[in-house]
């Protein structure tokens, strides 16, 4: 008994050390240059690290050079066996707003070790609310939308089935 | 104390052992990282930079001709408006082009259809100016007020004028998008656009591509231009001159060499009074000049 309850010891002293040294703000900044090959550019005007988390405040995001949204805030944590993205206040630039409809007030995504193929997105926004996932096995977003009169914005866009008004798309 | 004969240290062993190991592992865990930011791991983000072309602003001048302008009809003044009274009844307006230094009109009177320039005559009748969708018609010093032909406007016909050195030759009629104002007038050198349908594209995007195709043309993996894939007949695409296969290349003298360059451009089309369009038609460049009204 006193083995197990050494060995438990070892491993949560070593995930807790893993978490405490993970260079966040680098690991970070790799991402960022990996999306730029995409030409996809992040900016962001401060950054801090916490011992689960890093938080990123007005976030500019420019696809192909062209800025897309503002975001007040994103909050990035992380548990190793559970992480999630939380992205407050998406802001479409005012160039694009005849592109985009609708504007975003939070959005979480989230992933846990249970369900290791798949990332749960929540979103609240001016179309109401709409939950979905990204199924990593088969590269298929899908996200379900509460129908509501909010919604007639973006119904252009999406889809009806017996669950009602959804968005699909493969990647 | 002594137990068994041998002292007992005040030093916990077990703690100090478990101590070292707690340590070891921060150690490795700390050593793992240091070895993955060395090798993989980015010390600097990447910093946006807004692309600059150098150019100054553009502009275009338009050197005068030789020939004598016409000397401006008078201006009346407007004392006093009268809407639709009478023999000007006789007289419906299709279509008019309005701006600071001219006004062309098309009427309809008689069953016939003319064109009018400023101090032209007809029934009587004295050309004098015009608005949007209005011409103003001067006899016996009252101003008269005509509007756009109603009935044009709701069967969604506009009417486009052509006309060169002032003097106008022929007029056709294309059904457009019922929700589009404006029109496209043929000045000879230039084209004349109404600044209300560059308006109404910036702000529908949707229709500008149910109008015009455009794909990006790529050389060594870079943006050389844009390339129209198709035209739809009778649209304001059309009539600016644009035709399938044609290559945009550059815009008031900014290349379009990039997304965000073609962005840049249609974000500020609004703002723009005149445009130079550079395109590469069957591998020969030209330009095509815009005024916008």
């Amino acid at each position: 008994m006193q083995v197990v309850k050494n060995i438990l010891l070892i491993i949560v002293t070593f995930w807790f050390a893993i978490l405490l040294f993970m260079p966040k703000i680098d690991i970070y900044y790799t991402l960022e240059n990996e999306l730029s090959k995409q030409g996809i550019e992040i900016n962001e005007k401060s950054i801090g690290e916490g011992v689960f988390s890093l938080l990123l405040e007005e976030v500019d995001v420019y696809v192909q050079g062209i800025k897309v949204v503002r975001v007040d805030e994103v909050n990035i944590f992380t548990l190793l066996f559970y992480s999630s993205l939380n992205i407050d206040a998406i802001k479409i630039d005012d160039s694009l707003k005849s592109f985009i409809p609708g504007t975003v007030d939070n959005v979480v995504v989230s992933h846990s070790i249970v369900s290791p193929f798949k990332v749960y997105i929540n979103i609240i926004g001016s179309f109401g609310l709409a939950d979905g996932t990204i199924d990593l096995t088969n590269n298929i977003v899908r996200l379900n939308f509460e129908d509501s009169e909010k919604l007639n914005s973006i119904k252009k866009e999406l889809k009806k089935d017996e669950k009602g008004w959804y968005y699909e798309k493969s990647f | 104390m002594k137990k068994d004969g041998i002292m007992k240290s005040p030093f916990k062993l077990e703690f100090f052992r478990n101590f070292i190991v707690i340590l070891i592992i921060f150690i490795l865990a700390k050593l793992i990282w240091v070895v993955v930011d060395t090798l993989w791991l980015s010390s600097y983000g990447v910093e946006h930079k807004e692309e600059t072309s150098g150019k100054g602003l553009y502009y275009r001048v338009k050197l005068s001709t030789n020939e004598v302008p016409p000397p401006p009809p008078p201006k009346a003044k407007p004392k006093k408006v009268v809407k639709i009274a009478g023999s000007i009844r006789d007289i419906k307006l299709k279509a008019i082009y309005s701006s600071e230094e001219t006004t062309v009109v098309t009427i309809e009177y008689k069953r016939k259809t003319k064109i009018l320039g400023l101090g032209d005559v007809v029934n009587g009748f004295t050309l004098t100016g015009g608005g949007n969708s209005y011409a103003i018609f001067v006899k016996d010093f009252k101003n008269y007020r005509v509007d756009l032909d109603e009935s044009k406007k709701s069967k969604k016909i506009y009417d486009s004028i052509k006309f060169s050195d002032h003097k106008q030759n022929s007029i056709e009629k294309k059904t457009i998008s019922p929700s589009v104002n404006g029109e496209i007038v043929d000045a000879g050198d230039h084209k004349i656009i109404d600044k209300s349908l560059i308006d109404y594209y910036t702000k529908d995007i949707e229709s500008i591509y149910k109008n015009i195709g455009i794909r990006d043309l790529k050389k060594d993996n870079k943006i050389n231009g844009f390339m129209i894939t198709f035209v739809r007949r009778g649209t304001p695409f059309a009539k600016l001159g644009l035709k399938r296969g044609d290559i945009l290349k550059a815009i008031n003298g900014h290349q379009l060499n990039s997304y965000k360059a073609a962005f840049d451009a249609y974000k500020n089309a609004s703002n723009m009074s005149n445009v130079t369009l550079v395109i590469e038609r069957k591998k020969v460049e030209m330009e095509l000049e815009y005024e916008v009204n």
